[in-house]
Order: structure tokens, then C-alpha cells, then sequence
């Protein structure tokens, strides 16, 4: 019976390398380093993780990690000393362990779903808000990280209009917590990825420092990369071979799907690198176009999910590298979609004239 | 009179208060209070019909493929498309059957399980094999640190445990092992949809695409495993535990009203004609009577909504406003629920307005009165090992609620190779095509029923103009979890409290297990 894959020594330093890859640690001393500090960690770095409003899929997610496994993330590497999907305790119990743990002030602070702005009741534990809760618990933290695009950036409950006011942690605790430039590590993607939660866990417990951030608080290590430079399609964009319609010849030879809707032009994420449920899959193998959800608001900005992104250019003008980085660098700052289609339009820089929207009566941003 | 209030309740998905009156020593009054709103209907309106799935998916992160079903399907009937082709009918249930596969494990073991199995206790285990030692040690381990994580501050001194230490170490060397499991079933349902949880291979129409042949083979090696799993341990830990808890079957009754819309079709694609078949149970009559989507009526009296926004009627012409959120007594000191106290509304099926139970036990109920035989047999057999041959109406109780879900499983598992291998068979016969093309252009309005994992689910939708005009969703836990309907009579969960005995008003156990038996 292998109830603990990755207990023999020899499956630990394998852990361990491909835990060195994953935060960017290189030569020959990477795999003795990360051993070396895993195994310092004679106490288990104790978390607390809160969901507020959110769907538990992230925790679903990270139920699916293989490195480690998620018995050995509970049981070897981390006290999960608060969760409410997993713990045993519940009402006061439950209670007691969380204060225990967030007034010693030696713990990490993980945050699945929004934060209740609009209407603060839309969202209690233990009778008290999202808002008190998470604002409290962020102050004593060793450090927080926002897991999944709810926590990053209020997720499916923020789309317009938004009705209970849901917002990521970091917008929370500086627009209504009064904290100027609070220090919230974002994970996004829809549902946040095992690989990514384990990888930036492991950054700081055995870095001792953040990762650098890009200007929406995602680790670079992480979300540096366009999805579509890294999509194994690509030839097929670059060749011009679209699918036209689910199920068509194209479809059935794996071509590009950025006619069906694709947003991987536009979004930042190591899906097609790290990919999915350990290493098998991504959404995009499966014949669906990619949603953008590593993205803020991008049920807003990146949906009709199924039309084409706004002012894309396709091949046979400048190179799609071009126009993929500069609307992703856009997109990344935070300038909707109408902008986008500025610059590919050639309103914003120079450029060459895009392939014409209107016939396909594509509406920029949806909704 | 003692008042318990138990928030948060863990182990489930979503955000719960129970709040329950103790005299005697029994519950006798019980107010279920969900603590989140997010607003789906709302921000759902005006999108794109194509695109809407992939909103409704979200609702539940844990069993977002029936959310998707749903939803796709709902889209179809508004536009006039009664079937998929045939293979995008074995993809869909496919899907779902791998999803079922790992949603009733993790309920099994990861959810439930801390009810029954008292950790701490396997220290006093005589481990019988070096992987039973090796898990005790581990255990050890966990406790020396004095770092007790998920495992601290449960009740574990409460009476109520009562299995021998040799059977609590041998479930938790299982529910570590149910945690890869449950990967298996999560990767044959990635492998053909992209990912699992949230997958990406739906639309309006049939799926994205036909999986290989590769695929397909993959899908069963993952789902066999899973398969040998439930028949090898996790049925066999059913009817090991069972005898040690047969006063589950004394409390935890309920309304003695259940429903399922049904869930996994066959080839006619019809809900009577299902794995697991559409039909309702009225007032503890074990008779099967056919069911109807658009009875569905909601009521607000005692939810933060307006009271005219439910008043009894069709979801879809429910809203979610106005807004009429009060307070709730606190935790500690005096004070019960009065007037609205919960952000679910009241679902009530019928003229008669009953509140139905939905979930595994009513599936499988129904199943077993529409003569299915796969569900007459495992439910003979278990009503035989537990010592009530023939007498179904044990099940009416907590002890059925945990008997269901591992039985439905088992009937579940089983057929997931079956229809992979009628895929395959199609692909043989050359009957690739997974999508048809659906005309957009056209109003109408749909609506689906097709069960999640924990029961009854069903999507309304009214197009028009190619938007979205207005969404509903009645998910099973707007069943279980209803308060009050407007004329206060409680809703299933908080029936079946009443009664459920707590020793130890300050540890009650009791009624985290009646709350968790439904998987809320």
C-alpha cells in the first residue's frame, strides 16, 4: 500500500528538484537547498485559510496536487490549523483553533473567494464578517496569499452589476480596510491551481522573501507568459488554421480556437506549461477555448466567451508575438478590453491595420 | 431548554449556522441559516446563452459538472433541441460518473468521515500491517508535534465514538488513500474536459470535441481504479462501521418527502429512463410518483428577501430583490431566529407545497421502487447485513443517508466503464459527431433537471434576443437547507433535527452528523 508516495529519500530529492524549477532555483545546489530548508522545517509552518465567497473549488484544486500529494502537504509539510472544508472541529471548536492560531501571529494566511463590500452580511462566520475577519487576520499574518481569481480580484461575484460588492483582498483592505499598499501574493485562475498554491507556499518558507510581482500582485515566476506564446496550437495560428465551428474538421485536428472565442492572446497563466490534475491536461486540449481566467474581471472583459477576443491580429500582418505581448502588457495594467482594441486598431501606436470585427458582429467586452 | 448554535458548521461546502432548542436531552426546534449570498441570478442576466455554463459551473466548486449539465441543456431545450447526438450523450456521463466517483468518496471519508472515526484514538490500534503501522506512526507523529492541525479541538472524548481503535486506525489509513483516489476520478474527468474541478468542454449543442481513443482508455484505467476502490474498501468499510452506529437509524427521519429529477441517461435520453430515474416520494409512502420541473415554487416569509419575492412562485419568476437582510441572534446568550434568518429561500414542490429531501437516499429510493436492478439488489443486501431484511423504511434515518451515497456510488462506478465502452463501440461504428450547431437567433424559453452529486438540481432559463433574459437555479441544498415556508413549516434538514438526541450540549456531535448525512 503506498499511502505516502514520495517518503523514500530518493522520491523526496525528486520532490524537491521539480519543486526547484517550479521557484526559479537553478545549478547544481537547488535540490540540496530546497531539501535542506524542508527539512528545517522542524515545525510545520502552521495556515489559516478563510473562504469567504466562493465555490470551494479552489480547495477542490488543491486537493489535487501530486507534489507533494495532499496527505503529505497535511500531514508532513503544513498544519492546516484552519480550513472549514477539512478541519474535524466546527462551531466554537472551530473557532478555537483559529484564534489560537491567528493571535500567535506565527502563521501564513491563505484567502479563498471575495470579500463582501457591498452588502458585509452577504458573508459571516461565527457571526462575524468577511470584512473583520479577513482585515484581522491579515494584520498578524507572516504573509497572505489571495488563491484563486475571487481572492485576487472578487471573481464571479463581482461581475456586473456586482450585487453584494465583492471584492479581491488586496482592493478590500485598501479601498475599506484603510491599509495603504498592503502586500497580498495573488494567485488567480478559475479555480486556483494546486501546482501554483504549493509552488508559492514553498517560494516563501524556503526563499524567506516574496516573489517578485507583476503589477496585478501575481508572481512573475508564475504569470509572466502569455498563454498563447506557450500553447501548443500556436503553429496553427501562425499557419492560419482556424476551428470555424465545435466539431468541424479543424476541431478534429486540433487547430487553433481563437474564431471559437479563445482568450489565450490575452491572458497570463502557465497553463499550457505547468497544465492541470497534476501534468495531464489543460482546457484547451479538451477542444474549449480558453476563458482568460487568470485575468481581473474576466467575466466581464473576456466574455461572450465564445467570440473572438476584440482586436487581435492575425497572421500575415506584424507577428502575433507583437500584438499578443503589447495587449497583454494592456491588458495587464488594468485597460479594458475597448482599449485593446485602440491599440490593435492602430489608434494607440502604430501598427498594422487589423483584421476587420464587424462582420463578425463581436461586441468588445460583452456584457 | 438549551439553546446550540453550531456556525461555522464544517465539512461541507458553502457557509452554515444551525441553531437548535435541547430539552431532555433531544433537539426539539431547528433554524438552518446559510451565511453567504453571491447573487447568480443577478449578474447571470443579459449574458451570452452560449456562454452561460460557464457562469452556472460556479455555483458549486465541488460539483460544478451537473451545474454544467444543467445549464447546457437548459439553453438546448430554450432553443427546441431535444437530444444531443448519442456520443455527446456517453461523454456527458462520462463526465458525471467521474464526478460522482469522487465527490461520494470525499464525502465518504474527507466530509463525514470525522463523525464516526476518532483519530487520536488509532494510537491505540494493534497495527496488523507494516502500511497500517506505517500510518499509525504517522499519526504519532502528528500528535508528539503537539501540531494537531485539521485534527485539533474536534470532540474526539464525546461517547458517541464507538469503534474498536484496530477499525478507526483502518479508515484513516483509508481516508489518506481515499485522498489519491479521488484524483483518479478527478483526472478521468480532466482528461476528457480539460481540467477538473471547472471543466471546459461543454457547449450548447454537445461537447467541444470527440475524445481519442487514447482518451477513452485513459478514462478507464482511472475509473477502474476507482471502481475497485468502492467494491474493495469503501463498501466493505460501510458494513464494518455500520453495526457500531445502528442507533443512526433511530434518529434523523425527516419529511418523509423525497425527490430526484434523475441523472445519467441512456440511450433514449429520457428522465424516466435514467441510471438513476426522475420520480418524488409523497408523505412516507414508498410509492413512485412522476415529478414535474415547473412545480417548483419558492416562498421568502422567512429568507432576506422581500416576502413578495418568492410568494409561492416558478423560479423563474423569483428575483433576488429586493434585499431585506436582518440581523441574527448571537451565538452565545439568548435569542432564537425570529422573522427572516436565512439567505436560502423556502423550495416547495406542489400545490400542497411539501418540502422534498433530495439527495443519494431519494435517488436511490426512487431507483429502487422503479425496480432497477442493480439498486434492488444492493439495497436488499445491506437492509440484509444490517439485521432488517426487507424493510426498506430503516432508510428513512440517518443510518439510510450514509448506507445511499456508498451504495450509489458502488451502481455509479460500474456503469462509467459501461459507457465508455458504448463510446468506444460508437467510434467503431463510426458515430463520431459530438455538436450540433443550435440557432441562436430563436426566443424561447428551457429548463433541465438533472441530479448533483448531493440531490435534486434543476436550471430555468428564458431567452431572448440571444441574451440571457432571466436564470434560475434550484440547487439541492435550496431543498435540504429551505427554512420556513411562508406558512412555518420547516424545511428537511431542520425536520430532521428534531429528535436527533446530544448528550453533551457543549460537544454535539449528534447533530453534525444528522446536519453532514445530507451532505449540505
Amino acid at each position: 500500500m503506498s499511502l505516502f508516495p514520495g517518503l523514500s529519500r530518493r522520491d523526496f530529492l525528486k520532490s524537491c528538484g521539480v519543486l526547484a524549477g517550479l521557484i526559479g532555483l537553478s545549478g547544481p545546489m537547488a535540490v540540496p537547498k530546497v531539501a535542506k530548508a524542508l527539512e528545517e522545517l522542524a515545525k510545520r509552518p502552521a495556515i489559516v485559510w478563510s473562504c469567504f465567497q466562493e465555490c470551494l473549488g479552489c480547495s477542490v484544486s488543491l486537493l489535487q496536487s501530486r507534489k507533494p500529494n495532499p496527505a503529505n502537504l497535511i500531514l508532513k509539510q503544513i498544519s492546516v490549523n484552519y480550513h472549514e472544508g477539512i478541519m474535524a472541529a466546527a462551531g466554537t471548536q472551530a473557532e478555537k483553533s483559529f484564534r489560537e492560531t491567528v493571535d500567535s501571529k506565527d502563521f501564513y494566511y491563505v484567502v479563498e473567494g471575495g470579500i463582501a463590500t457591498g452588502i458585509p452580511d452577504a458573508c459571516t462566520i461565527g457571526g462575524k464578517t468577511s470584512m473583520e475577519i479577513c482585515k484581522d487576520t491579515y494584520q498578524k499574518a507572516k504573509a497572505t496569499i489571495a488563491i484563486g481569481t475571487c481572492a485576487c480580484y472578487g471573481g464571479i461575484q463581482a461581475a456586473a452589476p456586482n450585487p453584494s460588492g465583492s471584492k479581491g483582498v488586496a482592493d478590500f483592505l485598501k479601498e475599506d480596510g484603510g491599509i495603504t499598499n498592503p502586500t497580498v501574493i495573488n494567485s488567480p485562475r478559475c479555480p486556483g491551481n494546486a501546482d501554483d498554491t504549493v509552488a508559492i507556499l514553498l517560494y516563501v518558507l524556503v526563499k524567506k522573501e516574496l516573489p517578485e510581482l507583476d503589477d496585478l500582485g501575481r508572481p512573475k515566476f508564475l504569470f509572466g507568459q502569455l498563454v498563447h506564446d506557450n500553447c501548443e496550437r500556436r503553429g496553427h495560428f501562425d499557419a492560419g488554421e482556424f476551428v470555424e465551428a465545435f466539431g468541424d474538421e479543424g476541431s478534429d485536428k486540433g487547430w487553433c480556437l481563437y474564431k471559437v472565442g479563445c482568450k489565450g492572446p490575452v491572458a497570463y497563466a502557465p497553463c499550457p506549461t505547468t497544465r492541470w490534475n497534476g501534468d495531464i491536461t489543460w482546457p484547451v486540449m479538451a477542444g474549449g477555448p480558453c476563458i482568460g481566467c487568470s485575468e481581473p474581471d474576466f467575466w466581464d472583459k473576456q466574455s461572450p466567451f465564445y467570440e473572438k477576443a476584440p482586436g487581435i491580429k492575425l497572421p500575415g500582418d506584424i507577428t502575433p508575438t507583437q500584438v499578443a505581448v503589447g495587449l497583454g502588457a494592456l491588458a495587464a495594467v488594468g485597460i479594458g478590453a475597448h482599449a485593446i482594441g485602440q491599440v490593435a486598431t492602430g489608434r494607440m501606436f502604430k501598427g498594422a491595420p487589423v483584421e476587420d470585427m464587424e462582420d463578425e458582429g463581436s461586441e468588445e467586452g460583452g456584457k | 431548554m438549551t439553546k446550540v448554535v453550531i456556525d461555522p458548521i464544517t465539512r461541507i461546502e458553502g457557509h452554515l449556522r444551525i441553531t437548535c432548542v435541547v430539552e431532555n436531552g433531544k433537539v426539539t426546534d431547528a433554524w438552518n441559516t446559510a451565511t453567504m449570498f453571491r447573487g447568480f441570478e443577478i449578474f447571470m442576466k443579459d449574458r451570452d446563452p452560449k456562454g452561460i455554463w460557464q457562469f452556472a459551473q460556479r455555483i458549486c466548486g465541488v460539483c460544478p459538472t451537473p451545474h454544467a449539465f444543467n445549464s447546457v441543456r437548459t439553453v438546448e431545450t430554450a432553443l427546441g433541441m431535444d437530444k444531443v447526438p448519442d456520443s455527446a450523450r456517453l461523454v456527458r456521463n462520462m463526465m458525471e460518473a467521474a464526478q460522482l466517483g469522487y465527490d461520494h468518496i470525499l464525502w465518504f471519508y474527507h466530509l463525514n468521515g470525522f463523525d464516526y472515526v476518532n483519530v487520536p484514538n488509532t494510537l491505540q490500534a494493534k497495527a496488523s500491517t507494516p502500511g497500517l503501522k506505517a500510518v499509525q506512526d504517522q499519526v504519532k507523529a502528528v500528535v508528539d508535534s503537539g501540531q494537531l492541525g485539521p485534527f485539533a479541538n474536534m470532540y474526539w472524548d464525546h461517547p458517541g465514538y464507538k469503534l474498536p481503535a484496530e477499525l478507526d486506525l483502518e479508515i484513516t489509513a483509508h481516508y489518506l488513500q481515499a485522498l489519491e483516489i479521488q484524483q483518479k476520478a478527478c483526472d478521468a474527468s480532466a482528461m476528457l474536459g480539460g481540467r477538473y474541478p471547472m471543466i471546459n468542454n461543454y457547449v450548447p449543442g454537445g461537447v467541444t470535441q470527440m475524445p481519442s481513443i487514447e482518451d477513452i482508455e485513459y478514462y478507464i484505467s482511472q475509473m477502474s481504479v476507482v471502481k475497485d476502490f468502492i467494491d474493495t474498501v469503501m463498501v466493505p468499510d460501510l458494513l464494518a462501521i455500520a453495526p457500531f452506529y445502528l442507533d443512526l437509524a433511530g434518529y434523523g427521519k425527516g419529511v418523509g418527502n423525497f425527490l430526484s429529477w434523475g441523472v445519467l441517461d441512456e440511450k433514449s435520453q429520457d428522465p424516466y429512463d435514467r441510471l438513476f430515474p426522475r420520480g418524488g416520494i409523497f408523505d412516507g409512502k414508498l410509492e413512485l410518483q412522476k415529478v414535474d420541473l415547473n412545480e417548483t415554487r419558492q416562498y421568502t416569509k422567512y429568507s432576506w428577501f422581500g416576502d413578495g419575492v418568492g410568494a409561492g412562485k416558478h423560479p423563474l419568476n423569483v428575483g433576488q430583490e429586493p434585499i431585506d437582510f436582518t440581523k441574527l441572534p448571537p451565538i452565545e446568550g439568548e435569542g432564537l431566529p425570529e422573522g427572516k434568518y436565512d439567505w436560502t429561500q423556502a423550495v416547495r414542490y406542489g400545490k400542497d407545497d411539501h418540502p422534498m429531501e433530495v439527495g443519494p437516499l431519494a435517488q436511490l429510493l426512487i431507483a429502487y421502487l422503479a425496480g432497477r436492478p442493480e439498486a434492488t439488489k444492493l439495497v436488499d443486501d445491506t437492509l440484509a447485513a444490517i439485521g432488517h431484511a426487507g424493510d426498506p423504511t430503516v432508510l428513512l434515518s440517518n443510518l439510510g443517508r450514509v448506507a445511499a451515497r456508498v451504495i450509489k456510488a458502488k451502481i455509479n462506478s460500474d456503469n462509467a466503464l459501461r459507457w465508455a465502452n458504448e463510446l468506444l463501440e460508437n467510434i467503431g461504428k463510426g458515430e463520431t459527431t459530438v455538436y450540433e450547431e443550435l440557432d441562436f437567433s430563436k426566443d424561447g424559453t428551457g429548463q433541465s433537471g438533472w441530479d448533483a452529486p448531493r440531490g435534486a438540481l434543476a436550471h430555468y432559463a428564458k431567452l431572448s434576443d440571444n441574451k440571457i433574459d432571466t436564470y434560475a437555479a434550484v440547487p439541492p441544498s435550496n431543498w435540504n437547507l429551505s427554512p420556513r415556508d411562508d406558512k412555518g413549516v420547516r424545511g428537511p434538514v431542520e425536520e430532521a433535527l428534531v429528535g436527533t438526541p446530544v448528550i453533551d450540549p457543549e460537544k454535539p456531535l449528534e447533530i453534525l452528523r444528522t446536519v453532514h448525512t445530507f451532505d449540505p
